[in-house]
């Protein structure tokens, strides 16, 4: 999987760099800013660009502006913004298009290297990849979930992250029946049409909690 | 045809118009040296509005045009600034130039204009008339009809003519109008060149009309010369509006006497009113110096005005210094808590990741699983630190207040307490970057608050624009008793201050508590 990383600080970037290529992935280019984003990736096509919010000149929300751009000029490309803050504002403007290739993660989440990995991975086949932070928040807007059981709404939680059946199933110490069980109970309560797709059911949950 | 009836009506309402500015301006003159100054300036604006709207009214029907010259002068209210309001209003002094350009223009225009088309007709209709009333000039009698006929291109060049005078007049006038008469509302304040433009045509307008006056005392008596009378009167709205234009734009003027510029324009005020009055003594045939006392009152005046405000900038000194010590002592205190923060916090856990990280290295040949357990360990330890330096530069300054403005962040801040908020912004626009962080701040310390002291179970929160201020306001359903006096507070209070604002919380036991914080800012 091809891979183009936006990061200014050259530390970060390298770590980056050497973390991914460690995990078979080929790191096309590095680059410190997002002006420089949008060019490679638009000369390179790469699976997925991860992408730091505060970029130069200005160090405010370049990043997140470099992935709309993106979003719009290559969308094949899966974007994963990765962040010292989760900002609720900035999932909105990021999940506004309702489509996959997306990820918002805290850089913390890198630490956690299996875990970052297959969310790249996944960003970069078209699935999503939501901090827990991000969810939270989206789950904390008191919608009608009451009607969901408290083993559902956990299940709900790591959907909404991303995560396909068997990752939740491995998460939970359940077998994958048991959370396809789960998952098709919270869509039937949720009123959203069944999907056998996680990448699909994913965005129709996105959708379902974004609008509050 | 509508052009020569807008000027046959502007003549009476030049005449009213001119009679509405000398009286009103003798009128303030005279009552200048009172405190009744001020009203007369006030209703004399108004009345000079009205005749400019009455001028309008019919321009916009007869030439099509669109003024709608206001009556009022805005500004801060208050007696004294009311009459301040009128002089620094462009629109005032725009109202005058029109009234004083109608008299010459519209006079003269509609003389011109109803004789050229009363002789071209004549012409025109010459080979009708000539038989009943033959018209004779320089001796040569038009007493036949070929010599009638000739009356015919004569009365067609002359209709031409004033057709052309006519075009030229009406495009002038609408000029005139659009350009001294029409309202420019919502704009910013007026422009420096529009100051001067303004300026520039009233001394032109002031200088037509006394010229014009003066040539009529010339071609009629050239007895006692009254132009005078125009002269000072007319000079004196046009020597304070020149020290107007002058002092907003050389604020050095102020600056260098160490006064406001609202002092600066009574002083220039005051000063032409005693060169009015010395003026009026000396064509009045300079006896006994009766001047002295109005110019007495007006230096008095002045003197009164200048003591309030030198006291009022006294107090303002020490309520500047109290804010300033204050804002000092608050980010002293402030930074002293950051330092602390780290020293307790993220340095202390990477002391201990560190360590975490050295046991774990000897232990890696001997002790295999040991050694993953203090792996783990400083992994767990370095995503608490990171969560830490998180929190404290938030309280610092939330990134996404710069980037996204007050209602994001807040939400943002909302979305991260326990408690059920529910927030309302409502700003015109961006408010400056010092009093959208102290709004911000407002509400934090107001959401801490409620989650941790009052056990509240619902926060509102209202950020809204209230005149020249910004008001947030943090109401909450718990169990009251905040301590203004408390460390958070007291901080809060402190930054307000800094901005000229004031911080109000009341909370009374058993709830609900309201923590409001009124800061001024232009809009």
């Amino acid at each position: 999987m091809r891979v183009v990383i936006a990061e200014d600080l050259a530390l970060l970037r390298d770590g980056l760099t050497r973390l991914l290529r460690d995990n078979e992935f080929e790191v096309v280019a590095a680059v410190a800013d997002g002006d420089a984003l949008v060019t490679s990736v638009l000369l390179e096509r790469p699976d997925v660009a991860i992408v730091d919010i505060r970029l130069p000149p200005t160090f405010r929300d370049e990043g997140v502006r470099a992935a709309l751009t993106l979003r719009d000029r290559s969308p094949d490309t899966g974007v994963l913004i990765v962040s010292q803050y989760i900002e609720q504002a900035y999932a909105s403007e990021l999940l506004a298009d309702g489509r996959g290739g997306l990820g918002y993660l805290l850089k913390d989440r890198i630490m956690d290297v299996d875990d970052f990995v297959a969310a790249v991975r996944r960003v970069g086949e078209g699935g999503t990849a939501l901090d827990p932070e991000v969810v939270a928040q989206l789950l904390s807007r008191r919608k009608p979930l009451d009607v969901l059981s408290p083993r559902e709404l956990e299940v709900l939680g790591l959907m909404a992250e991303g995560r396909s059946n068997a990752a939740i199933a491995s998460r939970l110490v359940l077998t994958v029946g048991a959370v396809e069980k789960h998952v098709a109970s919270i869509l039937a309560k949720l009123r959203l049409p069944p999907s056998s797709e996680d990448h699909r059911r994913v965005l129709a949950v996105l959708a379902y909690l974004r609008e509050a | 045809m509508r052009t020569l009836l807008f000027l046959l009506a502007s003549v009476p309402l030049a005449a009213l118009a001119l009679g509405v500015l000398l009286a009103g301006w003798i009128a303030t003159s005279v009552l200048a040296i009172t405190p009744l100054g001020v009203p007369a300036l006030v209703g004399f604006r108004a009345a000079a509005g009205g005749v400019a709207r009455l001028d309008a009214e019919l321009a916009n029907r007869l030439l099509g045009t669109t003024a709608r010259p206001p009556l009022q002068s805005p500004g801060p209210s208050g007696f004294w600034n009311s009459g301040l309001n009128v002089l620094r209003d462009p629109a005032f002094w725009r109202q005058q130039v029109y009234l004083l350009s109608s008299l010459p223009l519209g006079f003269g225009g509609a003389v011109v204009a109803w004789s050229l088309l009363a002789a071209s007709l004549g012409s025109l209709t010459l080979p009708i008339w000539y038989r009943w009333n033959a018209p004779e000039l320089d001796g040569w009698h038009v007493d036949s009809l070929g010599r009638a006929l000739l009356g015919v291109p004569v009365g067609i060049l002359g209709l031409v003519i004033l057709f052309g005078l006519l075009r030229l007049l009406d495009v002038f006038t609408r000029r005139l109008v659009t350009g001294s008469l029409d309202e420019r509302p919502g704009g910013p304040a007026p422009s420096r060149q529009e100051r001067r433009r303004s300026l520039t045509a009233h001394a032109i307008a002031t200088g037509a009309i006394n010229l014009f006056l003066i040539v009529i005392w010339a071609v009629t008596s050239r007895g006692y010369f009254w132009p005078q009378w125009t002269l000072i009167a007319l000079g004196l709205p046009l020597a304070i509006h020149a020290w107007v234009v002058l002092v907003e734009e050389h604020p050095e003027i102020a600056e260098r006497q160490r006064i406001s510029s609202t002092l600066a324009v009574r002083e220039g005020v005051a000063l032409s009113f005693s060169v009015f009055f010395v003026l009026v003594w000396a064509v009045t045939g300079a006896g006994y110096f009766w001047p002295l006392w109005p110019i007495l009152a007006l230096a008095v005046a002045f003197a009164i005005r200048a003591g309030r405000e030198f006291s009022r900038r006294g107090q303002r000194i020490s309520e500047l210094e109290t804010t300033r010590a204050g804002a000092v002592e608050q980010q002293e205190s402030e930074l002293e808590r950051i330092e602390r923060d780290l020293h307790d916090g993220a340095q202390a856990r990477l002391v201990a990741l560190g360590m975490s990280l050295g046991m774990a290295e000897q232990k890696l040949a001997t002790d295999p699983v040991a050694a993953q357990e203090l792996l783990a360990e400083a992994r767990r330890g370095t995503r608490e630190a990171l969560e830490e330096l998180r929190s404290l530069a938030r309280g610092i300054h939330p990134p996404v207040l710069t980037d996204r403005g007050l209602t994001a962040a807040i939400e943002a801040l909302a979305a991260r307490t326990p408690v059920e908020v529910d927030v309302s912004v409502k700003l015109p626009k961006r408010p400056p970057r010092t009093v959208e962080t102290a709004a911000y701040f407002v509400a934090a310390e107001g959401l801490a608050n409620a989650g941790k002291h009052a056990n509240a179970g619902h926060v509102d929160i209202g950020v809204r624009a209230d005149g020249g201020n910004l008001v947030v306001e943090v109401v909450d359903d718990g169990s009251g008793g905040a301590d203004p006096g408390g460390n958070g507070l007291r901080g809060l209070a402190r930054r307000v201050e800094a901005l000229d604002g004031t911080l109000a919380v009341d909370s009374p036991a058993g709830g609900p508590t309201t923590i409001r914080a009124v800061m001024p800012c232009e809009w």
